[in-house]
């Protein structure tokens, strides 16, 4: 037997048994969520042209795409994310809709990471919603409302949805006069909040004092809604008092809807995808070193593929919300149901008869040929990864049944 | 209350670090015992609990939240270029990175000529060479002892922290080009900066405060 045909390539892995079995519950809880909203289901193809996803698209680095060709000699790659694909598609098949689209899907994606994070998942379940067609604050406050609704969903109690607005960085930008390396360095400095650089980088430029005031202000312009009053103090520029003002307006209708208390606000998050135009949100929670979902408006993004129309939308990752989970002791509760019915050789027939019956009658089966050998223990093993409520034994034409809660609860 | 986790770059870093942080108001009894084998040092009253990493290891650490602060030199953040928030400069262990190797070496620095660099650190010197000189170069990665490299001929130039130059000086070599000044930074994981953003802030301002009545 070769063993290095039991490996998977680094970034991607087998998930079987118990933990797939908690996704799979993890997704099907998202995805109520987004059908509760009225959402409808869309797929899109595993790999696209490269283009759907080129750098005016404003989605992941090229270097971090998974390419390859098609007999043509196209270049095509893995989706590294959904909304690209679905902007794309929604321009094609929605393009004479005049009212709002709203799609959700739960799909993978794929971005080849660089090589510092070995191990580090190439391939994520990514859940998520898109509201096409709507510019209003309520399409902002349904978007956040949903990111809000997925996180209890699962279980999480502590998290925080953080919001910002890239208009305000872009706002100082444009006034400030800064663009090309100048802004890509202010922009990564701001990103990982270096005061230190940003003030030096300032200092080099002769820049309006308020100006350089706001954006050395920028990384600490984060945390509760006083955030917001101190951001609109700083400036006189129309663009930047509009992106306050649209955070403020979300927030009192998340106030007034009981949403305003996992919210907080990061004027300084200016996101990793350059495609975002206006509020764009992260959630945060324990147990991970990154947001589980992340999401925004993108308002000129459909207007690169002829459907020039404003968007919102976010997406959970599902994988790393589940190890969020896991380190955070929450358990994913799965219903224990059905039978594992375990029968010797000469009940074959009876067996058949009584699973056959409760089939019918929707109750779930799995039949189980007593192998010699096999022990009471190795069932209740195969019982526990199903998570069976009964183990039925058949033998000798009788029919034992054990509940498999009691059995462990003997153990114990 | 959740306990804030600190990873400090292992040596001379780490003692000046719990010196700062002492007058701030957080310590920690445990470490100071010399001949401690423990790995991770807590402070029960307080809630925080220390650890000592390789310095290149911090960043990794607090990206992935193991650590929800960490105290590392500018050279280790340049060099693994993690994802996480740097928000304040402690000024100290100041030094500079830069390009050395002997006098006649400086006139290969001129001309986009191919040389050979090596170093400690190959995505610095790397960014350096490519992005700021937009000269083409090899880099050769070496774990130490990177002075020896243009003595026995590895390499044109090396690469590398210069404290004072007198290792430099002792053999032969000089600095020729300074690419960055470097210090010890506080940095923090970006998830633990939302979630105990009072903490960690309040913490920052009192380290700040500290230093600024030093320097007055």
């Amino acid at each position: 037997m070769k063993k290095d045909l039991l490996h998977t390539p680094e970034g991607v892995r087998d998930i079987y048994g118990r933990e797939c079995a908690e996704k799979e519950q993890i997704e099907s809880k998202l995805h109520d969520v987004l059908n509760l909203y009225g959402y409808s289901d869309i797929q899109t193809p595993t790999f696209e042209f490269f283009d759907v996803f080129s750098k005016e698209k404003g989605s992941v680095p090229s270097t971090e795409l998974f390419k390859f060709f098609d007999r043509y000699g196209h270049t095509l790659c893995l989706r590294p994310d959904m909304t690209p694909s679905i902007a794309r598609s929604a321009s094609k098949y929605y393009d004479e809709y005049s009212t709002a689209v709203k799609l959700c899907y739960v799909e993978n994606t794929f971005v080849n990471d660089s090589k510092y994070y070995q191990g580090r998942l190439k391939e994520n379940t990514m859940a998520g919603a898109e509201l096409i067609g709507d510019d209003s604050i309520d399409a902002d406050a349904e978007i956040v409302m949903m990111t809000i609704d997925c996180m209890k969903a699962v279980g999480l109690n502590e998290f925080q949805v953080e919001l910002g607005n890239v208009q305000f960085f872009r706002g100082l930008l444009a006034e400030a006069g800064i663009s090309g390396d100048d802004e890509e360095e202010l922009k990564s400095l701001i990103d990982e909040k270096n005061l230190f650089g940003v003030e030096e980088l300032l200092h080099s430029h002769d820049i309006g004092d308020m100006i350089t005031d706001a954006l050395i202000a920028l990384p600490t312009l984060f945390g509760s809604f006083d955030v917001l009053k101190r951001a609109e103090k700083m400036t006189y520029i129309p663009e930047c008092l509009a992106a306050v003002k649209r955070l403020k307006d979300l927030y009192a209708v998340l106030s007034a809807n009981g949403y305003a208390d996992h919210v907080s606000f990061d004027l300084g998050d200016l996101s990793s995808h350059a495609y975002y135009t206006g509020i764009i949100l992260h959630a945060f929670t324990f147990g991970t070193g990154e947001p589980v979902i992340n999401g925004g408006r993108y308002d000129r993004l459909m207007g690169q593929f002829g459907s020039d129309r404003a968007s919102i939308g976010f997406s959970v990752n599902v994988d790393r919300l589940l190890t969020a989970l896991q380190r955070q002791k929450i358990d994913i509760p799965l219903e224990r149901n059905g039978i594992l019915l375990v029968y010797d050789r000469e009940d074959f027939q009876a067996a058949l008869f009584s699973s056959a019956h409760r089939r019918a009658e929707g109750i779930r089966v799995c039949m189980m040929r007593k192998k010699s050998g096999a022990r009471l223990d190795d069932y209740l093993r195969v019982a526990e990864e199903g998570h069976y409520e009964w183990i039925f034994l058949c033998e000798n034409g009788k029919e034992q049944r054990l509940r498999v809660e009691e059995i462990r609860r003997e153990e114990n | 209350m959740r306990y804030l986790t600190f990873a400090l770059a292992k040596g001379r870093l780490a003692r000046s670090a719990m010196d700062i942080l002492e007058h701030v108001g957080i310590t920690c009894e445990e470490m100071k015992d010399p001949d401690t084998r423990k790995l991770i040092f807590t402070n029960e009253e307080q809630h925080v609990r220390f650890f000592l990493a390789k310095p290149s290891d911090v960043p990794t650490y607090v990206e992935y939240g193991a650590a929800d602060i960490g105290i590392v030199g500018k050279d280790t953040l340049l060099e693994e270029k993690r994802a996480l928030y740097e928000v304040y400069d402690l000024g100290i262990g100041r030094c500079r990175m830069c390009v050395a190797g002997p006098r006649q070496a400086a006139e290969k620095l001129q001309h986009h000529e191919l040389i050979r660099v090596a170093s400690k650190y190959p995505n610095i010197a790397k960014d350096y060479f490519y992005n700021k000189k937009h000269q083409t170069v090899e880099i050769i990665k070496l774990n130490g002892s990177v002075e020896l490299a243009p003595i026995v001929g590895l390499s044109e130039v090396i690469v590398d922290i210069v404290e004072t130059g007198t290792t430099l000086k002792e053999n032969g070599l000089e600095v020729l080009e300074e690419i960055v000044p470097l210090s010890a930074r506080i940095v923090v994981n970006q998830v633990s900066m939302k979630m105990e953003n009072e903490r960690i802030m309040n913490l920052i301002r009192d380290i700040r405060k500290y230093q600024e009545s030093q320097n007055a």
